[in-house]
């Protein structure tokens, strides 16, 4: 959770001066510690909005999260409690039950060209999903194949192309 | 702006393929570390003058007061940044004692270049700490976990792997392209380096 900034209400001071009412955007981290010495209180942010669920509603898996929030479920979880709306869990729940198969299905399915397009929209936590995926089936098919067990080490990363 | 490099410098992690290294930040890790002097200066100073205020700074919520809780967030989040970023890099080190050598200079060069000077000192710390247990247990742990069905496998040789190599108190002269009928214990470190590759069927 790096640059998820939200809006909030502030009475702090010091080098940055600002008013007490005044609307800002922090930092998630910051506003969190702000908002636990009760020096700020937080509005729900931009990516929780109604526009946002509306979407959601009409059809969950070709909503771009991502570039509302790379975490959007993570960030949900915890900007919940403090922004004090109940309803974030609900939404995050039903949005996660709604796109979850439709991921799934397509990490088997979709040919890579067309993956690339659809992997766009996914949050962070979806992309692992998918590629978690892609994985098992990979390591299903190699394991029906057979083929040599011990390889060249992860770690290492792709081979260079060897310079002739 | 408060822990905007930090948070740059994490994200290097990220960026790239999983679990391997990206070059050294030298510059960024710099930039973080003089941001949190630059937090503490101003968190000592506003202490300082609201002492001299005669104000307790336990009670008082005033503007000094969340200036220097600002200044103070700032610099557990920096520093907090920054023992991410060594600590993800040491797990990865670790694993290239594992899974590829024991010797740093058994390691391709191009992963030795994204290595800091003390990195490569955890590296040589970690592989003798891990070399004297082995030892002291007279086990090797670094092979290949699974039981092989057969004690020796046929390889191909992808690279110059260098003459001269001895294996088995046999040398043999591993030429690119050429095959061989190994120990398995005596080519796994070839095959994790990507130097060789099992053949099969």
């Amino acid at each position: 959770m790096f640059n998820d900034c939200i809006i909030i209400y502030s009475i702090f001071g010091g080098c940055s001066q600002v008013e007490e009412g005044a609307k800002v955007e922090l930092p998630f981290w910051l506003a969190q510690e702000l908002y636990l010495r009760q020096a700020v209180s937080i509005n729900v942010p931009a990516c929780f909005n109604q526009k946002t669920r509306r979407e959601i509603q009409a059809d969950a898996a070709n909503v771009d999260l991502r570039s509302r929030c790379p975490y959007f479920y993570e960030f949900g979880c915890k900007i919940a409690p403090l922004v004090g709306d109940r309803t974030i869990g609900k939404m995050l729940l039903s949005t996660f039950q709604m796109r979850y198969k439709d991921i799934l299905t397509k990490a088997h399915t979709v040919a890579y060209a067309m993956a690339s397009k659809f992997l766009t929209v996914l949050t962070k936590e979806e992309t692992n999903l998918y590629e978690a995926a892609q994985l098992s089936m990979a390591t299903f098919k190699k394991w029906r194949i057979g083929g040599p067990r011990f390889q060249r080490a992860s770690v290492l990363g792709r081979k260079r192309k060897p310079i002739e | 702006m408060h822990g905007r490099l930090a948070c740059r410098l994490v994200k290097e992690i990220t960026t790239g393929e999983k679990g391997q290294l990206q070059p050294f930040n030298d510059e960024l890790l710099n930039e973080v570390t003089k941001e949190c002097s630059e937090n503490f200066l101003v968190l000592q100073s506003l202490i300082r003058k609201m002492q001299d205020e005669g104000l307790d700074f336990q009670t008082t919520r005033n503007a000094d007061h969340y200036g220097a809780l600002i200044n103070h967030l700032s610099l557990i989040r920096n520093k907090r940044c920054l023992m991410a970023y060594v600590y993800n890099r040491a797990e990865i080190i670790q694993n290239l004692v594992w899974k590829v050598g024991l010797r740093l200079f058994e390691l391709p060069e191009e992963i030795q270049e994204k290595l800091s000077h003390s990195e490569k000192e955890y590296f040589n710390r970690h592989s003798a700490a891990l070399e004297s247990y082995m030892s002291k247990m007279d086990l090797d742990l670094n092979v290949d976990m699974v039981p092989p069905k057969d004690p020796y496998i046929k390889v191909r040789v992808l690279d110059d792997v260098g003459e001269g190599i001895v294996v088995s108190d046999k040398a043999a002269n591993f030429a690119r392209h050429s095959m061989h009928f190994l120990k398995r214990t005596d080519a796994e470190p070839y095959i994790s380096r990507g130097l060789m590759e099992e053949l099969t069927g």
